[in-house]
């Protein structure tokens, strides 16, 4: 559990690298809210770990929530079955994503946490506080790029409404 | 102890078509009378309720907080190592008195309400009102108030596998009696081991209760709707399965032997939309899986009068717990399991299979939102009623999937608890 680095941390990061991780989280809310999920595995390494895991069954150190992807190939199956399998009502979600904190740097790898508010609107209108929780990342930089290692979705609410079909 | 109390009775609300349990009126979908009726005649009724697993309280004092029907249930275990259930109400004001999903109290005997910490021991004694005998020689209770007459109304409890059960009434036969031979040997056959939690989550659905659990029961639908099963020829209905129920079919199990699929012209055709002969995985560990079971079943759906499901689908096991949320609303919790005896290996196959179930999963979410489809389409028609003739007109174990036999039975044993 990434822990706040309260009052000031003494990670050096380059500014470089604060504006790859920035535009990671922007990037991956708009493909999602855009409906351009196609792209959505492109944020991940291939190797990479994707769960939604509710904050109680985390915080207990439980191994099952409702999503768990551990590597790109496994994303673009959800994708696949999204759009060819899947039976949902049209919707569409939209994120609020709040300021990253970086928790850690170890072997490559940036810690980050990320507060996260999805609103889902339903195709006749009705909308609805759908997900708030926090992120939990593990993020390479490769040249200009952030990638993710692993993101761990962690929803405060253990209780989903109808189907979670598009990812978080 | 009553829902009902501003309802009519059930024969003045609904009259049950001639054609018997092969026709539903959509109007018990949609009827604040009948919903009140349900919670009396249903789930205080002569049948055991699903509370939760042995292994979430293994100390004395450890307590979870529950539901049966709409009632508010405490589930503590005893310093004896007994479980009981209460209901979670103070006989005072009808506050409920644990209000955390779970918890634990040290001292005995600690029940305590809230609002004005009136104290109830684990059977649900009334033990201690605060101000009983006053502040100072003024004021407290009358001098002949009662406390042995006002207690926590206490359930029947029974176990099985470490299933915990519990039922309001004293006419409900002894669980094994209630379930029959043929579902407590599939629930011991499924629950092989020591049963430890691996998640716990909830799905709220916007439909009635009921067509929930007809749909756990309806192994009509699963290759039709559920499309990434059938795709991959997990579940589809030439495999060799079949459906059992006990001797009232009151309950029902459906399943699926994976390894005797002969193949089906009507889904290899394309007409089916769950066959998409161009969609493949590009990581099918996805579906790895072992066989657990000699019986070589991979693929078993158990429903328990009234709302309790206890699944298997590959290796990811787990429990279902219907909970009613008003007439067009319910709740689903669902706990997924392992076995302390579980390998590494095999505890990751059941965490990678997690991805089929629950409400993002891939092969069961549609589940939470068909019911919800049923619910918009029978508005203004709740005079109309559901056909239910696939298989047949009867109930009774089949050996085939393409029947509704056991929705069938879910109605038979409605209209008896009932009285329609």
């Amino acid at each position: 559990m990434n822990t706040v680095t309260f009052p000031a941390t003494d990670i050096d990061v380059p500014a470089a690298t604060r504006d790859a991780i920035a535009r990671l989280m922007m990037q991956y809310a708009h493909v999602i809210d855009n409906d351009e999920l196609e792209r959505w595995p492109l944020f991940f390494t291939a190797q990479c770990l994707y769960q939604i895991i509710p904050r109680a069954d985390y915080e207990q150190g439980r191994l099952i929530g409702i999503w768990y992807c551990d590597n790109r190939d496994m994303l673009e199956d959800r994708v696949s079955s999204i759009r060819e399998v899947n039976v949902y009502e049209p919707h569409v979600y939209r994120h609020v994503i709040g300021p990253t904190e970086i928790t850690g740097f170890n072997n490559g790898t940036w810690a980050t946490q990320t507060s996260y508010i999805v609103i889902r609107t339903m195709h006749d209108g009705a909308m609805q506080v759908f997900s708030a929780g926090r992120y939990i990342d593990e993020i390479e930089i490769d040249g200009a790029v952030a990638l993710l290692r692993k993101r761990i979705v962690v929803p405060d609410s253990s209780r989903f409404d109808t189907l979670v079909v598009i990812p978080l | 102890m009553s829902q009902a109390v501003a309802a009519r009775p059930m024969r003045d609300l609904i009259t049950w078509p001639q054609e018997g349990f092969t026709r539903v009126p959509l109007q018990v979908f949609a009827d604040a009378e009948i919903y009140a009726w349900e919670q009396d005649l249903i789930f205080r009724g002569p049948t055991w309720s699903f509370l939760g697993l042995e292994v979430e309280i293994p100390e004395a004092g450890d307590y979870i907080t529950t539901f049966v029907g709409d009632s508010p249930i405490i589930v503590v275990r005893t310093a004896e190592g007994g479980i009981n259930a209460l209901v979670n109400r103070c006989v005072h004001k009808g506050s409920i008195i644990c209000y955390e999903p779970k918890g634990k109290r040290e001292r005995a005997h600690n029940f305590v309400c809230p609002y004005h910490n009136w104290i109830y021991d684990f059977e649900g004694t009334l033990k201690t009102i605060a101000f009983e005998k006053g502040i100072q020689g003024k004021g407290g209770m009358p001098e002949d108030f009662d406390k042995s007459k006002h207690r926590l109304i206490r359930l029947r409890v029974e176990t099985i596998r470490g299933l915990v059960f519990g039922t309001f009434s004293a006419a409900t036969p002894p669980l094994r009696d209630y379930l029959g031979p043929v579902m407590v040997e599939h629930i011991e056959r499924t629950l092989h081991g020591q049963p430890k939690i691996l998640g716990r989550y909830s799905q709220f659905m916007h439909n009635n209760w009921k067509l929930y659990v007809e749909n756990s029961r309806d192994n009509y639908h699963p290759s039709l709707l559920h499309a990434f099963f059938s795709t991959f020829k997990l579940n589809r209905l030439s495999a060799e399965g079949g459906t059992r129920q006990d001797d009232k079919s009151w309950h029902h199990i459906t399943f699926t032997k994976r390894y005797t699929d002969a193949g089906d012209q009507a889904y290899d055709s394309g007409m089916i939309r769950a066959m998409k002969t161009d969609y493949g995985l590009k990581d099918p560990s996805l579906i790895d899986q072992w066989m657990e079971y000699d019986d070589q079943i991979t693929n078993s759906i158990q429903s328990i009068f009234p709302g309790f499901v206890l699944q298997q689908i590959l290796n990811s096991i787990g429990t279902r717990q219907i909970i009613t949320r008003g007439i067009d609303k319910c709740e689903l919790v669902w706990t997924l399991i392992g076995f302390g005896e579980d390998t590494e290996e095999q505890t990751r196959v059941r965490v990678k299979q997690s991805n089929l179930v629950g409400p993002a999963g891939l092969v069961s979410m549609e589940d939470g939102a068909i019911g919800n489809f049923v619910q918009q389409g029978i508005k203004g028609d709740l005079d109309n009623v559901a056909v239910i003739e696939m298989g047949g007109r009867g109930v009774g174990g089949m050996p085939t999937r393409a029947t509704e036999t056991s929705v069938r039975g879910f109605w038979k044993v409605y209209r008896e608890l009932m009285g329609v």
